[in-house]
C-alpha cells in the first residue's frame, strides 16, 4: 500500500465506460489522459466523444505525470464528517506535461500552505485507497 | 414601452435562516404566489402560467389545483441549472405571454433548506462509511467522479478554484473581495426583510472570518436560508390595468459560451483563458443587443452572488470593466448605494438578505424601477440582473416605465 493522505471514506467515483481505462490505468500507477482516435486530442475528463471532430473512438495517452499548478483551494470546511481531521487540504487543478494543456482536478499534498501559487511544478503521486481504487494526487517537484 | 412582457406583482414570504420556518416550503411557495398576484390586484384563477427554475421542488401542477387556476396553458422551466436559472424563468414568462401563450405567468422559487437537504452538496450513496458518487447515469454525475474523491465535495470548493485563478492572473485580493461583502451588508442594514440586516460587517470582521474554501471567507459565502418568491409576468396590454406601477422585461437572454459546461472544477470546456470568466459574455453580448442599450446606460445593478467574488466574474461579464479590474472597481466603493456608479445587490443579495437563488434580485430589480427600493437609486430608469456565472446562465434588463 502507498502513502496514505485521506480517509478510506472519501466518496468513490461511479466508474462509466468512459472512465474506466482512466482508473484501470490508476490502479496500476499510471496515469493516462483520454485522446480522439481520430484527430488525437486530448481531453479530461473522459467523454464519449470528442467535441471538435465528434469521433466516438478514443485512444490513451500514459503521460509522465509532471504539470504546473493552475489554481488551487485550501479547503478548511469539511463537508464530509471523515474529512474533520484531515482539513486543510489543499485541492489542486493541474495542467499536465504532454497533454496540449489539459487539466486535471486533484489534490497537492505534503505542501506547504503558505506558499502556493500558479505555476509551481508538480508531479503525481498515487494513493491506493482499496483494492479497487486508487487515485492520483500531487506533490511539489523535488527540483522546484 | 419597448418591452412586451411586464413584471406587475412580487411577492415573499419573510425570509429566515435554514431550518427556522415555521411551515413546509410548498406552503410557503402558495403564500408567496398569493402576495405577488394580490400585491399584482390579479385573481389567482386569472393565472395560466407557471415558470419554476433549479430544482424546484413546488410542482406547477400541485400549485395549479390549490391555487384554483382556472386553466394551466403554460408551464416550462428554463434548463439552465440552480442559480443560473432565475432569470432564465424570467425569459420563459417573457417569451409565453409575447407570443400569446399564455397572459399571466407567475415565476417562483421556494427553498427550505431546514425542511430539506442542504444545497449543492455531492450526493453520494453508500452511507459515510463507504461513500460513492450516486450512480444515477446521468453524465453531470458521471463528471463527479473527477471531483468528489479529490475533496471537491460542494459550492465553496468548485466556485473557490476559478476565483483563485483569477487573483493569480490579475491581482485580485481577498479585501477586495471584502468590499462585496462589507457593501452588501451595508445595504441589507437598511432592508427589512434581510436575514443579516442587523448584523454590521466590517472590513475587519470580514479578513478575520474563518476560511471556509480558500479565497473564500465565510462572510464570503451566500446564506442558507429559508422562503419562498414569486414574481407576476404579463403583456404591456394587460399591465396597463395592472394595481401598481409596472415594469418592463426590456431584455431577456440566456446561455453559455461553452468554458463552463460541466463546470470548471470538472475542467470540461474551460480553457485556461476562460477558466477565470463568469461565462456570461455571450449572454451580456445578447442581452444589450436585444435591448439596444450598453452597460454604461444601466443605473443599478443586481449580480448574482453565491460567493462574493461571483460578482467580480458578473462585472467583468457584463462589460461594467475589463476582465481583472473588478476587484479595484470594488475597492473604489462602486458597488456601494448611494454615491456608487453602480449601486449592486442594493437588498442585500445572496449574501446578506436571503439566498433565493436570485429570484430575490429580481424582486430587487422590479423594486428599484418602482421606486421603491430601501437603497433606492435616484432616477434609477435601467437595472441589469443576472444569475450565476461559471455554470451556463441568464440575465434580464429590466426598465421603468
Amino acid at each position: 500500500m502507498t502513502e496514505r493522505w485521506f480517509p478510506d471514506a472519501m466518496p468513490s467515483p461511479a466508474v462509466t465506460d468512459d472512465t474506466r481505462p482512466f482508473f484501470d490505468a490508476a490502479l496500476e500507477h499510471r496515469l493516462v489522459i483520454q485522446r480522439c482516435a481520430s484527430c488525437g486530442t486530448h481531453r479530461h475528463p473522459p467523454r464519449p466523444l470528442c467535441p471538435y471532430c465528434h469521433s466516438f473512438a478514443a485512444a490513451w495517452t500514459e503521460v509522465p505525470g509532471t504539470g504546473t499548478l493552475f489554481t488551487y483551494s485550501v479547503v478548511h470546511q469539511p463537508l464530509l464528517p471523515a474529512l474533520v481531521d484531515v482539513v486543510p487540504y489543499v485541492v489542486a487543478v493541474i495542467e499536465l506535461d504532454g497533454t496540449g494543456g489539459t487539466r486535471l482536478s486533484s489534490n497537492l499534498v505534503d505542501a506547504p500552505l503558505d506558499s502556493l501559487g500558479a505555476g509551481l511544478s508538480v508531479e503525481v503521486t498515487w494513493e491506493d485507497m482499496s483494492p479497487s481504487l486508487t487515485l492520483p494526487r500531487f506533490r511539489l517537484h523535488p527540483q522546484a | 414601452m419597448s418591452g412586451k412582457a411586464c413584471v406587475v406583482g412580487i411577492g415573499e414570504t419573510a425570509y429566515t435562516k435554514r431550518g427556522a420556518a415555521t411551515e413546509r416550503e410548498y406552503v410557503l411557495a402558495c403564500r408567496a404566489i398569493l402576495a405577488a398576484l394580490s400585491d399584482a390586484g390579479i385573481a389567482p384563477a386569472e393565472v395560466d402560467g407557471l415558470a419554476p427554475f433549479a430544482d424546484e421542488r413546488s410542482s406547477p401542477w400541485t400549485l395549479a389545483s390549490d391555487l384554483g387556476l382556472s386553466e394551466l396553458r403554460f408551464a416550462a422551466t428554463t434548463a439552465m441549472p440552480g442559480g443560473g436559472g432565475a432569470c432564465g424563468a424570467m425569459l420563459e414568462a417573457a417569451l409565453a405571454v409575447e407570443s400569446g401563450q399564455a397572459e399571466v405567468v407567475v415565476v417562483y422559487r421556494s427553498l427550505c433548506q431546514g425542511q430539506f437537504a442542504r444545497i449543492g452538496r455531492t450526493v453520494t450513496t453508500g452511507g459515510d462509511a463507504s461513500p460513492t458518487v450516486a450512480e444515477t447515469g446521468l453524465e453531470a454525475d458521471a463528471l463527479q467522479g473527477f471531483t468528489a474523491p479529490f475533496g471537491i465535495l460542494g459550492p465553496s470548493v468548485m466556485f473557490a478554484l476559478p476565483m483563485r485563478r483569477h487573483m493569480e492572473v490579475y491581482g485580485t485580493t481577498s479585501e477586495q473581495l471584502g468590499h462585496v461583502a462589507v457593501t452588501q451588508r451595508a445595504h441589507a442594514s437598511r432592508n427589512p426583510r434581510a436575514v443579516m440586516g442587523s448584523r454590521p460587517l466590517t472590513l475587519g470582521d470580514h479578513q478575520g472570518a474563518r476560511m471556509v474554501a480558500d479565497p473564500y471567507r465565510l462572510f464570503d459565502c451566500c446564506l442558507e436560508t429559508d422562503g419562498a418568491c414569486a414574481v407576476v409576468v404579463t403583456t404591456a396590454e394587460r399591465a396597463a390595468d395592472a394595481r401598481g406601477r409596472p415594469v418592463a422585461v426590456l431584455a431577456a437572454a440566456e446561455g453559455t459560451d461553452g468554458a463552463q459546461l460541466g463546470g470548471a472544477a470538472a475542467n470540461a470546456g474551460a480553457t485556461a483563458a476562460s477558466y477565470a470568466r463568469g461565462g456570461g459574455a455571450g449572454v451580456a453580448r445578447r442581452l444589450f443587443g436585444r435591448a439596444g442599450v450598453s452597460p454604461g446606460d444601466v443605473d443599478v445593478a443586481q449580480l448574482y452572488d453565491n460567493f462574493s467574488g461571483q460578482v467580480l466574474l458578473g462585472l467583468e461579464d457584463f462589460g461594467f470593466c475589463a476582465p481583472g479590474e473588478a476587484g479595484p472597481m470594488a475597492q473604489s466603493g462602486a458597488l456601494a448605494w448611494p454615491h456608487g456608479s453602480l449601486p449592486t445587490n442594493t437588498a442585500g443579495g445572496n449574501l446578506s438578505e436571503a439566498y433565493m437563488q436570485g429570484l430575490n434580485h429580481v424582486i430587487e430589480g422590479v423594486r428599484q424601477m418602482r421606486g421603491e427600493s430601501t437603497s433606492q437609486v435616484a432616477d434609477a430608469r435601467l437595472c441589469l440582473v443576472t444569475s450565476s456565472p461559471g455554470i451556463p446562465t441568464s440575465a434580464i434588463l429590466l426598465a421603468r416605465s
